[in-house]
């Protein structure tokens, strides 16, 4: 399993007039290829601003203060700055899929008129030949090559969708990052995206996906690893399944004890949820950040923040109670 | 940041207030009548000149801005009443009554005051302000009655369930008692926008010979200084003080209503 | 294409039904007041100075025929219309016998070169100076050049207008004191002619359009600043397209909302620049309405009140034609307006 991209203790805050916003604190995460690695999370977490982080998205009012982002383990984006990830990434290496994918396509652009200067800006090839492409690409995805002569406000929400994706995909970057694809979406184009995304993997159009969402039951479907953010910090990461049958942080287990799936064991368990809010940003509590709202909490997690340990078998977790344990 | 500049707005036009209500006691010349020889530029005497017919400019300014100002407040009200009546109305009964209301109001938006004012003019040719005041204020309530009807219209669907189950009481009631107060912090700044314009308006449309005819405005000033080539001819203390008035109290009117926008709606700094 | 069409047809016939209400309004103005409606306007030519009695009672009876006073309502209305069917405004009073519409011919070209050039230099010049200055958003350029906008377009455009006259004119002596062409001089296609023409023609424009600028400047930066943040750019930016497409992508789009200004504000621009001309004592419609005023000459205030009314209508329709080509909402019949 070779890491396509790690993040190294990233630091990332937001400008506010109240503070600074620790968004993302201390973040260090493995993407490997093939993955598909879920990141899940309340709202807030800093799920998407890690996102924007991986691609060194950076803008005022967010800024970077901290950490490496290693490529296939040799280029640290974080070094190389903004405009220059840019122009060398962007779209051919790492691409983004944002959360709000229902309007990222131009208004005033028909789909094929769009993708004509997305392609003929990176490749520099004929409109001929980037209109073969395109057709060549929904073809394969099962897109109707119609819609390239469509203007976005023709198509339907899932659609809309599904042509981001394919856009987005279009010049085969490695690192395929989604937020929240599936959250506008009725069931079945959920189905839809999801398929389409798997699709993409096996076809190796993309080698990696991170797939950024706050519903446990959609990562379930798609995910190979799981990483679970609280308060700008990872709390665990581990194959999903394994994760999911057993968590081992309170707050993961919380989360997952908090969906309804139809299986039986879930029937017995029964519903949970978590009492109280997660933490303001701007002064997170001392310790461990999920210690106030910890059902299993102990004295040293008021004190000392618990480290990301390895439990092996690609297993890591954050918490002072199941350390001691183990 | 945005104290200072809400201060600096009023106190400006506060300043133009005082000086076109109360000047007239600290300067008690007569507008209308002839105090000196004509077109003298500027002296102790006459602090901004004579104009072609001998009257006193200074007196004239301090009569004009306070017969503006009236002007201003007379139109703004009676705009922004029509305004909140066709809104409301507009806004929570929809239907055929709303589609009429917005047809008219966009015939009067799209088309220009002066069109009406020259038929006016020929019929009834002498104007005093208030005639001017109302004709004005007939014709700047759409912009305004637009927003109300859309903030009402979108209110309107979250409440609405919500309070026809509370009372049993007559919607449109419930609309204009409940509903509007909440946009009472809008239309206030609104009004104020409309008042400059209202002054702009009149200023323009006496100028031309379509407004006031009878009484001293700021723009009846410029209509006589324009009569008599006031600029080809280089009488400036004539031709510009009315003008200057006129843009600090509209400026200062302007920027007091985007200062008391931000006070009524603050907002995080944008990026 | 269809929606196209059903669109057009739509504001043609909105724009027809304007202009029936607006002859409407005309007609039945003067037929309101008590009393003979002719007696009343020909009275008025006696305050204006005219005392030859003869010459009174001639125009008189020729009133009392064009306004067709005595027939039924029905009939006049007709009548009215068909005059105007025909290009016939009607005669002036103050001038009389000459025809409205040979007037109006005299002075409405002038206009028309003076504002509808005036118009969009200003609109196009300023789309792009608020589009580089929303660009620029915070650096020196803007901190600069938006407040001056700001404060002059908060200048009443008529003072201004004095304010130009005297400095360049008067003061300064760079270009003539105003009027069309120097006087003595007969319009015709010579140099001699057009050059003398453009030296007075410079400085009303010039006005115009500085006055103007300001306002598409700053409307034209509030909507490309909201455009840049809009979601479609931002994505746009991640998939790594250059700064200048995304400027390209939101200045496209911050146009549509600045072409439907310009068919509401034609009526203002129009009114605005009557006012203009007679600051700079320019010989179109607005000395000729000025004059009209004056004379209390009701037909010719009608024929002007006609003629610019429909010249706001005609606007209106032509600016939604371009909208309705350039916004490809209107075109796939996915909006209504």
């Amino acid at each position: 399993m070779n890491a396509l991209l790690v993040a190294e203790d990233v630091k990332a805050s937001y400008s506010s007039p109240r503070g600074f916003i620790r968004a993302v604190d201390g973040v260090s995460m493995d993407i490997n290829y093939g993955d598909v690695l879920g990141i899940a999370g309340e709202s807030g977490c800093g799920k998407s601003t890690l996102s924007n982080v991986l691609m060194m998205n950076i803008r005022p009012p967010l800024s970077f203060l901290g950490g490496k982002v290693l490529l296939d383990g040799k280029q640290d984006l974080a070094a190389m700055g903004r405009e220059k990830v840019k122009a060398q990434m962007w779209g051919r290496v790492i691409a983004l899929v944002p959360q709000s994918a229902l309007n990222a396509l131009v208004p005033t652009r028909k789909v094929g008129a769009f993708i004509k200067d997305v392609l003929r800006y990176h490749l520099k090839l004929s409109a001929r030949e980037t209109m073969d492409l395109a057709e060549r690409r929904f073809r394969e995805l099962g897109l109707p090559v119609e819609a390239l002569t469509k203007y976005p406000h023709q198509l339907s929400g899932g659609m809309r969708q599904r042509v981001v994706i394919s856009v987005v995909t279009l010049l085969n970057p490695k690192l395929l990052i989604v937020d929240e694809p599936t959250s506008a979406l009725d069931v079945s184009t959920q189905k839809q995206v999801l398929k389409m995304l798997l699709h993409l993997r096996a076809k190796h159009i993309v080698r990696a996906i991170v797939f950024i969402a706050h519903d446990i039951a959609i990562l379930r479907q798609i995910a190979t690893r799981i990483a679970i953010m609280y308060a700008g910090k990872v709390v665990e990461v581990g194959p999903m399944e394994r994760v999911f049958q057993g968590p081992l942080h309170p707050y993961a287990y919380s989360l997952i004890h908090s969906v309804l799936t139809p299986e039986p064991e879930v029937r017995e368990r029964g519903l949970s949820y978590i009492a109280g809010e997660p933490p303001a940003l701007v002064h997170p509590p001392e310790g461990c950040r999920f210690h106030p709202r910890c059902p299993r909490s102990l004295p040293i997690c008021s004190r000392e923040e618990p480290p990301l340990i390895g439990l092996g078998e690609d297993r890591f977790v954050a918490c002072h109670l199941v350390l001691g344990r183990h | 940041m945005g104290n200072a500049r809400l201060v600096v707005s009023a106190a400006l036009f506060l300043a133009v207030v005082l000086f076109g209500l109360a000047g007239r006691w600290a300067y008690p010349v007569d507008p209308v009548s002839r105090v000196g020889g004509k077109l003298q530029t500027p002296s102790w005497e006459h602090p901004l000149g004579t104009d072609v017919q001998g009257r006193d400019v200074l007196a004239q300014l301090i009569h004009g801005t306070g017969t503006s100002l009236s002007i201003g407040i007379t139109a703004s009200v009676i705009a922004v009443a029509i305004a909140i009546v066709v809104g409301v109305i507009s806004g929570y009964r929809g239907g055929l009554m709303d589609d009429s209301l917005m047809a008219s109001a966009n015939v009067v938006l799209a088309f220009p005051v002066i069109l009406l004012l020259l038929v006016v003019a020929v019929f009834v040719p002498v104007r005093s302000p208030m005639v001017v005041a109302l004709l004005i204020g007939f014709t700047s309530w759409p912009g305004l009655a637009r927003a109300i009807r859309s903030q009402i219209m979108s209110l309107k669907e979250r409440e609405f369930v919500f309070l026809s189950r509370m009372t049993g009481c007559g919607g449109v009631r419930i609309a204009f008692v409940d509903l509007l107060p909440n946009m009472m912090t809008y239309v206030f700044t609104s009004s104020v926008v409309i008042m400059s314009a209202a002054m702009l308006a009149e200023a323009g449309l006496s100028m031309i010979g379509v407004g006031v005819t009878k009484g001293t405005s700021l723009g009846t000033m410029l209509f006589w200084a324009q009569l008599s080539d006031a600029v080809r001819r280089g009488f400036f203390w004539w031709f510009i003080p009315p003008g200057g008035v006129l843009t600090v109290a509209c400026a200062s009117l302007l920027l007091l209503a985007t200062a008391l926008d931000q006070l009524f709606n603050p907002r995080l700094k944008e990026r | 294409m269809i929606h196209l069409l059903r669109y057009l047809i739509r504001k043609v016939v909105f724009a027809l039904a304007a202009l029936v209400f607006f002859v409407s309004v005309i007609f039945a103005l003067p037929r309101l007041i008590p009393g003979n409606p002719v007696g009343v306007l020909v009275s008025k030519l006696a305050l204006q100075g005219q005392t030859d009695p003869e010459r009174i009672q001639a125009v008189y009876r020729d009133f009392m025929d064009e306004f067709g006073i005595g027939l039924p309502l029905w009939e006049q209305f007709t009548g009215f219309v068909t005059q105007l069917l025909r290009g016939d405004l009607g005669t002036s009073i103050s001038m009389y016998p000459r025809k409205v519409t040979e007037i109006l011919a005299i002075y409405l070209p002038w206009t028309v070169a003076l504002l509808l050039p005036a118009i969009l230099v200003s609109w196009v010049l300023g789309n792009y100076l608020g589009a580089l200055v929303a660009w620029r958003r915070g650096t020196l350029l803007d901190k600069l050049v938006t407040p001056i906008l700001l404060t002059v377009s908060r200048i009443p455009f008529y003072w201004f207008a004095m304010l130009m006259l005297f400095a360049f004119a008067v003061y300064l002596r760079l270009f003539p004191i105003g009027g069309t062409y120097s006087w003595g001089l007969t319009p015709s296609l010579t140099w001699d002619f057009v050059g003398n023409y453009l030296r007075h023609y410079t400085l009303p424009f010039l006005t115009w359009v500085v006055i103007c600028l300001g306002g598409w400047a700053v409307g034209m930066r509030s909507m490309m600043i909201y455009e840049l943040g809009s979601d479609y750019v931002l994505s746009a930016d991640t998939l790594g397209l250059p700064q200048r497409k995304l400027l390209r992508y939101a200045f496209r789009s911050a146009c549509l909302p600045q072409v439907t200004e310009l068919g509401l504000n034609f009526g203002f621009m129009l009114s605005g620049s009557l006012l203009l001309e007679l600051v700079f004592n320019y010989r179109g419609m607005g000395s000729i309405t000025f004059q009209a005023l004056s004379a209390l000459d009701y037909p010719l205030i009608q024929g002007i009140f006609i003629v610019l009314a429909a010249a706001v209508i005609l606007a209106n329709l032509a600016v939604d034609f371009i909208y309705g080509l350039i916004d490809p909402r209107i075109r796939t019949g996915h909006l209504r307006r």
